[in-house]
């Protein structure tokens, strides 16, 4: 959890092992990337996220050379790739659909990289031993694709991209095809086998939570552009715009906000419900701004919050650990979520009953609205 | 057995196994004085093959059979991984172009392939007009060569199309993963298009032998004396010699040699990795 802290920085901070510049995409004359710049470090687990046909796929098929860019440059430990053939470029792709060799063994495909390129049989054998051991296929490499589960192909997929030891791996939603239990293991396999080879991984989810648990850094696509490039807790308590707090769980969305006033790392604003104060500075360039609250956040009382809301009940459901309350505002008629934990004691609130609810300046963000 | 298997298996008996069978019997009967002996023998077989002419015709054919099918498989390959390269809206095309043949009269085809291989015809014009020949050449056409090529060229959307079929299901992202591990065009396609594709090949040349061997109409039309095959011999048997136990008991030998080659071409083309 430290490296989530520190964004888990590489030594070589400053020499990006990826480095992308202005690299965009076109099919015809639809903007599939716009041209954005991006830096992975050596060694980190970078995530992209996004919905689906925010353009994830195309950049990661673009880096691996796949998708030939409409423009921009691509460079990798400090040489240019862009013109680079697939076969030549140093480093391997974790496919969604696996793409295994379905006329191979298990281990023919794991040893498929390293016999086009004449490795020496003994040498072959040691490195593909290895391999099968990180992912835990040892006793299966005589099995073909067809004869394995789910989540087995996808070990082979690992080892086969791992076996000429790049010093990146790209991942396009490899877990996507998973059930939610096979899912999470996965998540925390490949953690591990990031974290133990040491080798930068380049992974491509559309799920929050998935990028959240497994990533060292997050850079959040929208449209074919970079929405935010964070940590997870960055983009968790500090979003800088509505969609990545929506994206995040902020999905209480408060405006338009007024900057009325700023004091010692404070901000006040004022919104059509009400003055709130802001922790942190203002963001700059504040247009159309946001105020973005989590569900979480929320508290019912006259306690400590700086900021309270007078709201009326919808509905209250619960959903086991955690109890979710709709209210809406009276005169503006915008909808608010609170998610609480569950209190056995607790009578929950009547629908049509006004509650006095809180939240603290430190967990909630001004962010921009939409830009586009 | 589930109600639509009896019906289906029904079918299959009314239509295809009874007329079937009803004609193969015959080859256990015998002819005396132009009619047929309905009593069960042997003789027809072991006539078969103690006949040397018989024998020399039969082999004669399943050679001529396995060289058509060397040849398209071949051919056929080339075309077919030519028509995969296209882009997508020329490979649909290319793809209908081949199999409208299909839907024509055999006949008419090898009539026109007749056109093709005479003194006259489209070869030996562009065999002048390459300067290859000085005059047409009368070799082209009524002799087992003229088979060769007709079949070749008859039977050649039977052995284009499952490869096209076998290369089609490939996916991209296998091709892409080839690349991504170091692996260059040629060791791509020997190490992945190839050995997945082959299996297609395999159903084609199965096609092919299978057809060239029991067909008589190519060998009748371009194929002249040198050119008389098995399926000659069959044919003869029922018209010219009016001998239908004879008739039958050939063609039993060529089914079984059919479906020995069918069985071989389900078991190699379909791999342990298919299953
Ligand atoms: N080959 C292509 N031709 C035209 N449009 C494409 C092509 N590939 C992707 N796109 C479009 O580009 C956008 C981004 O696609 P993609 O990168 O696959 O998104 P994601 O992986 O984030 O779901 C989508 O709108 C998609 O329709
Ligand atoms: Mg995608």
């Amino acid at each position: 959890m430290a490296n989530h802290e520190t964004g888990g920085l590489a030594p070589n901070q400053d020499l990006p092992l990826l480095r992308i510049r202005g690299l965009g995409v076109r099919f015809g004359t639809f903007n599939a990337i716009n041209p954005l710049d991006l830096d992975v470090r050596d060694g980190e687990f970078l995530t992209i996220l996004g919905p689906s046909g925010s353009g994830k796929t195309t950049l990661l098929r673009a880096i691996a050379g796949f998708q030939t860019p409409s423009e921009g440059g691509i460079e990798f430990d400090g040489r240019d790739i862009a013109e680079m053939p697939i076969n030549r470029r140093p480093f391997n792709t974790v496919f969604q659909d696996y793409a295994l060799f379905p006329h191979m063994t298990v281990r023919e495909n794991v040893s498929f990289g390293l016999r086009v390129r004449g490795t020496g049989r003994k040498r072959l054998n040691d490195r593909v031993d290895s391999a099968l051991g990180i992912v835990g296929l040892e006793e299966l490499g005589a099995r073909y694709p067809s004869q394995l589960s789910g989540g087995q192909q996808q070990r082979t997929a690992l080892a086969r991209a791992m076996i000429c030891e790049p010093r990146m791996i790209l991942l396009d939603e490899p877990l996507a095809a998973l059930d939610a239990a096979l899912r999470r293991q996965m998540q925390n396999f490949l953690k591990s086998v990031q974290r133990q080879s040491g080798i930068t991984f380049l992974f491509v989810t559309h799920d929050q939570s998935e990028a959240t648990t497994m990533s060292d850094r997050i850079c959040v696509m929208r449209s074919g552009s970079i929405e935010q490039i964070g940590t997870p807790r960055d983009l968790y308590y500090r979003p800088k715009s509505k969609f990545v707090a929506s994206f995040f769980g902020a999905s209480n969305i408060i405006e338009p906000c007024e900057i009325i006033d700023v004091r010692n790392d404070v901000t006040s604003v004022r919104t059509p419900v009400g003055t709130f104060a802001v922790a942190g500075p203002a963001p700059e360039g504040g247009s159309g701004l946001a105020l973005a609250v989590r569900p979480e956040a929320f508290g019912i009382g006259n306690g400590k919050p700086a900021n309270q809301i007078e709201l009326t009940v919808v509905s209250v459901s619960f959903i086991g650990s955690e109890t979710i309350t709709e209210l809406k505002h009276r005169n503006t008629s915008l909808e608010f979520k609170m998610k609480a934990r569950s209190d056995p004691a607790a009578i929950p609130p009547a629908p049509g009953s006004v509650l006095t609810v809180g939240f603290d300046p430190a967990e909630c963000a001004l962010v921009s609205g939409d830009t586009g | 057995m589930r109600a639509e298997d009896c019906v289906l298996w029904g079918f299959a008996a009314l239509f295809i196994l009874i007329p079937l069978a009803s004609f193969l019997v015959y080859g256990f009967f015998f002819v005396v004085d132009n009619s047929v002996v309905y009593r069960p023998t042997l003789a027809n077989f072991a006539e078969i093959l103690s006949n040397d002419s018989y024998r020399t015709t039969f082999f004669k054919t399943l050679r001529m059979a396995l060289e058509v099918s060397a040849i398209n498989l071949v051919l056929g390959y080339a075309t077919a991984y030519f028509i995969w390269l296209r882009p997508p809206a020329w490979r649909n095309f290319l793809v209908i172009a081949l199999a409208v043949p299909l839907l024509m009269s055999y006949i008419i085809k090898i009539y026109a392939m007749r056109g093709v291989l005479g003194t006259n015809g489209l070869l030996n014009s562009v065999l002048l007009a390459l300067g290859i020949v000085d005059e047409p050449v009368s070799a082209l056409l009524f002799n087992l060569t003229a088979v060769r090529i007709t079949l070749s060229v008859v039977l050649l959307p039977f052995m284009v199309l499952p490869i096209y079929i076998s290369l089609e299901r490939i996916p991209n992202s296998v091709l892409n993963a080839a690349a991504d591990l170091g692996a260059g065009e040629l060791q791509t396609f020997a190490r992945v298009i190839l050995p997945l594709s082959l299996p297609g090949g395999i159903v084609g040349a199965m096609f092919t032998f299978v057809l060239a061997s029991g067909d008589f109409l190519a060998p009748e039309l371009v194929g002249g004396i040198e050119g008389f095959t098995y399926g000659r011999l069959i044919f003869s048997q029922f018209g010219l010699a009016f001998n239908w136990p004879l008739g039958a008991a050939l063609s039993i030998l060529l089914m079984i040699v059919a479906l020995a080659v069918i069985y071989m071409a389900r078991r190699l083309g379909n791999p342990r990795w298919q299953r």
